[in-house]
């Protein structure tokens, strides 16, 4: 399905479109106030970019260093070229220590390989156990968005589902209620869990450590009980140095939620005595992206979904419509790079207004690569009849004045005379939800010369 | 060849020309805010509550106003072991502190710029417990606060921690519809003790 006909799905609700363009728009404002406080934000920046594609360019060194550091700690290192490989190791390790019952915490990157339904066909039970992923793992669907999982979803469909699932009381979807029957009904999975799985948010090359992030410290809960902590990277999570932590974690929660920082910054190094910590280092297309110059900044990303709040289509698309682990702009620069067929319509998802490329913490320039895709995806792939012949036939009246003079005058015409039915006409999607404007009775031109004369 | 090998020689391959690591210099993120006042402001934004204390006893002493009817309380400062109910030592598991009520420990350092406290694993009996009390009491000395993270981890520098975590408030969740609900999966309060 292409982006617009699955955004027109999540528009046929106006006011739940309504809501959730204001919410992100207030979590991108929080954003700014948070930012403006910091001495030096753009300078923060700066390095967060220049640390990453440092980073980058001695990638399989720093890889290396920092697998022979966890190893020194204790930790057993796992490589997966892909997403089945990746399963197939978290599997043999749940296997391997008899693990039927499984607490994880926010991983995209789990999602992204679909780790879940792997493991839930040999019995085993994965328990999503940040509040918005349990919200959507409920409802049986994918997160929306990489840090508001569930933002897709009213209070009173949370209390449907809990009622249903958790067995809650009514209470016209009440929050505080709604999270305090979670908290219960998560702190038995913690309890019994016989292994706990964590994303990473970095991976500290020269200490062989690894952070987490989380506000609700369900990745702690599960990690500290357990007797295994299965913690899952993509290669792109490692930095050279701890003192680097400073500059990303100074920017991160900043940029996510206009917090200054999350509750939890955990920075796991040996495991605990007694239990065993493994880490899955994961490739699944990185590499390849890495290999595209005009793209391989996307592999900056610290996943804190800034590009996704303030873009003006995401908002107003939900995050379902880019049918991707990783909607939003961002994810409309990677998901090319995984299936240009598939995701052909994503980089087209965008007003390239900009916006991302000036909150993302570590620069990406995100709109630029939107942009680049486009010419890709126009020279490769079939492009619908309607636009490619109106494509060509502006292209040819652009490249020659008198035409030009002359279908302006038309068009000025038939903007002011002709019924509104026949302007917006089927093939003129720009006529949906919104009118044209009144054709003015002169054109720029004419009006120009008409100035210089009377000056 | 093996995974390993194949993700290493791919990245070797496919990765840029050298590009130099940059300086960070600290001069850039200097501003006139008064370390303490900061830290407190940063620390009630993130939904805990700052107060004072002259001694350990004294810390002890307000809690229990605090906190007037909890069964199971437990705390690492010296010289309170009244104030305990459990014997770690005796736990076998760390499940068993489900119903940890007050846990009080102490901070290595403060971060005037988020209000975090860095609680490294020489704090912490067991890694959980932080996580698990339902009301979590940090104690910090005020000479430890730094103005940013950066000097924050400068101060950690070679301590090599087997674990440890930066706290800033208690747990929160604004899952649903963008509500805040302080008290996720870890504490429902954090109060912060400044000697
Ligand atoms: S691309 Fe930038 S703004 Fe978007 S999620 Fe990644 S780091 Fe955040």
């Amino acid at each position: 399905m292409t982006h617009s006909k699955a955004a027109s799905i999540f528009n046929k609700d106006e006011k739940k479109v309504n809501w959730h363009d204001k919410a992100l728009w207030f979590v991108r404002h929080k954003r700014d106030i948070a930012a403006h406080t910091v001495t030096g934000w753009e300078e923060l920046r700066n390095l967060g970019h220049g640390i990453k594609a440092h980073t980058l360019s001695n990638l399989d060194t720093y890889l290396t260093q920092f697998e022979e550091n966890a190893l020194k700690n204790g930790v057993q290192v796992h490589w997966a070229k892909d997403g089945d490989e990746h399963n197939r190791i978290v599997h043999g390790i749940l296997k391997e220590h008899n693990a039927k019952k499984v607490v994880k915490s926010k991983s995209m990157l789990t999602e992204e390989c679909h780790l879940n339904p792997y493991l839930e066909a040999d019995d085993i039970e994965v328990i999503d156990t940040d509040l918005g992923e349990r919200i959507v793992q409920l409802a049986k669907e994918p997160p929306s968005h990489i840090v508001l999982p569930a933002i897709h979803k009213k209070k009173e469909e949370v209390d449907v589902l809990f009622q249903e699932h958790l067995g809650t009381k009514p209470c016209d979807g009440d929050p505080q209620y709604l999270t305090g029957e979670a908290r219960k009904h998560l702190r038995e999975k913690f309890i019994h869990a016989d292994a706990a799985i964590t994303g990473v948010n970095f991976a500290v090359a020269d200490t062989g450590g690894i952070v987490v992030c989380t506000n609700e410290g369900n990745a702690d809960m599960g990690a500290h009980l357990a007797p295994v902590h299965i913690a899952c990277m993509g290669i792109e999570k490692i930095i050279p140095k701890q003192e680097h932590l400073g500059v990303f974690l100074r920017l991160l929660g900043r940029s996510a939620t206009g917090q200054h920082i999350t509750t939890y910054s955990s920075h796991f190094k040996k495991p605990r005595e007694g239990a065993k910590m493994h880490i899955v280092i994961v490739d699944n297309g990185r590499t390849e992206q890495l290999s595209r110059p005009d793209f391989r900044a996307s592999l900056h990303c610290i996943r804190c979904g800034a590009c996704m709040n303030t873009c003006p289509i995401y908002r107003r698309s939900g995050g379902h419509s880019y049918d991707a682990t990783i909607p939003g702009p961002i994810g409309s620069i990677l998901s090319p790079g995984k299936d240009l067929k598939k995701h052909s319509t994503l980089p087209f998802a965008s007003t390239l207004c900009g916006s991302c490329s000036d909150v993302c913490p570590v620069k990406i320039d995100i709109h630029s690569q939107l942009y680049k895709w486009r010419q890709i995806i126009t020279k490769d792939t079939q492009q619908p009849f309607v636009k490619k012949t109106s494509m060509k036939m502006m292209g040819n009246i652009f490249a020659k004045p008198t035409k030009f003079e002359k279908v302006g005058k038309v068009a000025r015409w038939s903007l002011r005379n002709l019924p509104k039915s026949m302007i917006n006409s089927k093939p003129n999607v720009w006529g949906k939800e919104r009118d044209l404007p009144l054709g003015p009775k002169e054109s720029f031109d004419d009006w120009y010369k008409k100035r210089q004369k009377n000056e | 060849m093996s995974s390993r090998e194949h993700i290493l020689s791919k990245a070797k391959e496919n990765k840029p020309e050298a590009i130099a690591l940059p300086n960070i210099d600290l001069e850039v993120f200097k501003d006139a805010k008064v370390l303490s006042e900061e830290f407190i402001l940063k620390v009630e934004t993130a939904g805990g509550n700052v107060l004072n204390a002259t001694s350990d006893k004294d810390v002890i002493a307000q809690i229990n106003t605090m906190f007037p009817d909890t069964k199971v309380n437990f705390s690492t400062l010296e010289g309170t072991e009244s104030f305990n109910t459990v014997d770690l030592n005796k736990l076998e598991k760390p499940h068993d502190l489900e119903n940890l009520d007050v846990l009080v420990l102490r901070g290595d350092l403060g971060v005037a710029e988020n209000g975090a406290i860095w609680i490294p694993d020489h704090q912490i009996p067991m890694r959980v417990l932080p996580f698990i009390s339902k009301h979590l009491v940090l104690v910090i000395k005020k000479e430890t606060i730094v103005p940013f993270l950066h000097q924050a981890y400068q101060k950690l520098g070679n301590t090599h921690n087997d674990f440890g975590v930066f706290i800033s408030g208690p747990s929160k969740t604004a899952d649903i519809e963008q509500s805040l609900v302080i008290g996720a999966h870890g504490a429902l309060s954090l109060s912060v003790f400044v000697q």
